[in-house]
């Protein structure tokens, strides 16, 4: 199985940083460590890993400076975006990988309010409805279902 | 080739239909054998008890067989159709899967033609199967609440599914319109029921209950059924029906779990394989006798296949909902475009089925895919502004049969055994089209009413061709339809057909009700023509 260098490993965690950056307490989507996810999961489609090298190289050859990382922070996303509107293909597989991987990571979950859990085996509590007072005028309705 | 010891009765199929089959067949203490080619689940494994519960339904719980890429499955071509084929092959079936959203026809759905002058009248009507919806609501488990305008009076065994938050500013929208809404019929414990744990609220019931709250067959029937002495033999993949010299079923050829060959004989053959997986065997099943494939002397297996195009509407709202806490597709529904008006543009109806928000990479990807979540700078506000702040609902529009569409066995595409597999031709009709316009909008109406700052649509929805009918129709008379008024068929007088296949027409709510409650009326037309099955 191929796999990227560190430097492009580096570069994909400047994208991931781009794309979701750090909130609060909480480090961008690349600075997080989920880079290794989303490499993972690119690579089970056939010939996809070869095409995230060949993008990276392109993006960075895009800068001017010849390195991605190599740009500040606030320069990365406009760097980016020119690049995703020259090379369409390249972010959304990227996005589609990086949103699932950050979405479920427990220290987001944290930061979302909810407790860093799958949802079985403790569940969810939901507060009774009054089904009486809710139903109170759809209960008045005269039957209209058709009576062949 | 192996032998197998004969039986009396051979149901092809464990899911909704197979099991309620068994099930009643029990008692006549015949030898009766289920072959599925599924095998039985284990809830321990399923996603609601993973951190990654969300990206599974990517993978190994999807949607559609095409993209589980397990041997269990067999690929369906559905490459010339807007919509997608979602089934499961397992104990259970499709129930493994389906939200559990649970409610029956409308007596008018048995009347299509008499009332609206499209299809035909079904041979059956709802009082026939009244009785059997109320052994099925009991068998499975239903949850919801009498007294619902929509239907005639019927009893419920369980209090209604939580409502939460979510459910109840849907509820208002349709309040402040002055429509029809009812707590949904959900075949979903709400209470410890027959040894089932009540439901705890997972939110993912499309990825399996791993509660066992939810009525799947393999935690309903099935153990009653195989208590009862009913063998289940799993991992068997039927390859065809075979006939004897007088053109009667004797058995079947199947595939076991080992890909050995085996020959089962019966007397009598029952086939639960859905709307799709029924028309593809009997297809494979073409002899001599039967060269256009097994009791198609009709020409119509296959043919008039109905799903029911779904539309999705889609609100966000101002205030968090709670909505990822409770079962997906179980909150309410609302019947009042249910019934044909002449004042609009189509015939027949649709229903809305309210849907429970998102967890979070769902709402991230919804985002994404919408065009409401941006990547960088804005990522995270926008983030904030939808999540658990969604909601919206499921359009079930009654798809009318149309012989065009149909299902065909694919010239290339074969299972894992090397057995054709099935294509899908479909396009949604026009009547269909209409109605989800109409559908849409009327959508949208009640998500601004009950307070979304905005709407988006998603219509007909690609991946959810969860209902399987119409390509094995019932009916009175042989050259128009495949079995009779009791799901046997004309031309093969030991073989019947219990599955969504033999509908007449869709209605406009989920089928697994209506599936089972005929079923269970089969299965007593059985017992009670054991005599003289065959005459």
């Amino acid at each position: 199985m191929a796999s990227l260098t560190d430097a492009q490993q580096q570069a994909l965690g400047a994208v991931l940083d781009a794309l979701i950056p750090p909130r609060d307490e909480l480090a961008g989507a690349g600075t997080l460590g989920l880079g290794d996810a989303v490499e993972r999961e690119i690579d089970k489609m056939a010939g996809a890993l070869d095409a995230l090298t060949d993008a990276l190289a392109a993006l960075d050859a895009s800068t001017g400076t010849g390195s991605f990382v190599a740009l500040a922070e606030s320069e990365r996303a406009a760097a980016l975006a020119a690049y995703a509107e020259a090379d369409p293909g390249f972010l959304p597989g990227i996005i589609f990988h990086t949103y699932i991987a950050y979405y479920q990571d427990p220290r987001v979950i944290v930061a979302l309010g909810l407790a860093a859990r799958p949802p079985h085996p403790q569940g969810y509590e939901i507060a009774p409805s009054d089904f009486d007072a809710l139903t109170a005028r759809v209960r008045t309705r005269e039957p209209f279902f058709r009576k062949p | 080739m192996s032998d197998q010891e004969p039986v009396d009765v051979l149901i092809i199929g464990a899911g909704a239909a197979g099991a309620a089959m068994a099930w009643t067949l029990a008692d006549t203490r015949m030898r009766i054998l289920c072959l599925e080619q599924g095998d039985w689940m284990d809830p321990a494994k399923y996603p609601s008890t993973g951190m990654d519960w969300e990206m599974r339904r990517f993978g190994d719980f999807g949607l559609s067989p095409n993209g589980r890429g397990r041997d269990e499955d067999y690929p369906v071509n559905d490459s010339e159709s807007p919509i997608h084929v979602s089934n499961f092959n397992a104990v259970g079936g499709s129930t493994v899967l389906y939200a559990a959203h649970f409610p029956r026809f409308h007596p008018s759905d048995f009347r299509v033609r008499s009332l609206d002058g499209v299809a035909d009248d079904w041979p059956v009507d709802y009082q026939t199967l009244e009785p059997y919806y109320n052994v099925n609501d009991r068998m499975m488990g239903v949850a919801g609440l009498a007294g619902d305008p929509a239907y005639p009076p019927k009893d419920v065994p369980l209090p209604p599914v939580a409502l939460g938050p979510l459910g109840e500013t849907l509820v208002s929208g349709f309040e402040k319109l002055g429509w029809h809404w009812w707590p949904s019929d959900s075949a979903i414990a709400t209470e410890e029921y027959e040894g089932r744990a009540p439901c705890i609220n997972l939110g993912p019931c499309i990825m399996g209950c791993a509660q066992g709250a939810k009525a799947s067959t393999d935690v309903t029937y099935w153990p009653k059924a195989v208590r009862e002495g009913i063998e289940l033999r799993t991992r068997c993949r039927v390859r065809e029906i075979t006939v004897d010299e007088n053109g009667l079923a004797d058995g079947v050829i199947y595939y076991d779990g080992d890909g050995n060959e085996q020959r089962q004989k019966a007397e009598i053959v029952i086939v639960a394989c859905n709307g799709v997986g029924t028309p593809r065997l009997l297809l494979n099943s073409a002899s001599k006798q039967f060269p256009d494939g097994l009791a198609n002397r009709s020409g119509l297996v296959g043919k008039n296949l109905m799903f029911h195009p779904y539309g999705m509407v889609t609100g966000v709202f101002p205030e968090p909902l709670e909505g990822y806490k409770g079962p997906t597709g179980c909150c309410i529904w609302s019947h009042e475009f249910y019934e044909t008006d002449p004042a609009r543009d189509f015939v027949r109806g649709y229903s809305f089925e309210m849907l429970r928000g998102m967890g979070p990479v769902s709402t991230a990807l919804w985002g994404m895919s919408s065009g409401a979540l941006p990547w960088g700078a804005g990522h995270h506000d926008a983030y904030q502004e939808i999540w658990d702040r969604t909601a919206g609902m499921v359009i079930i529009t009654e798809d009318l049969p149309e012989e065009c569409n149909q299902v065909t066995l694919d010239p290339e595409l074969v299972d894992s055994n090397g057995i054709p597999a099935p294509k899908i031709h479909y396009r949604m009709g026009e009547n269909s089209t209409r109605m989800m316009e109409h559908a849409v909008a009327r959508g949208r109406d009640v998500l601004e009413a009950a307070g979304a700052v905005r709407t988006t649509t998603d219509a007909p929805l690609r991946p959810a061709g969860w209902h399987l009918m119409g390509t094995a129709r019932m009916g009175n008379d042989p050259e128009t339809s495949v079995v009779n008024g009791w799901g046997r068929s004309h031309d093969v007088k030991n073989l019947f057909i219990i599955d969504g296949s033999i509908f007449v027409t869709s209605a406009a709510v989920n089928p697994t009700n209506t599936i089972q409650a005929l079923s269970l009326y089969i299965g007593d037309q059985i017992k009670k023509n054991l005599g003289n099955l065959f005459d």
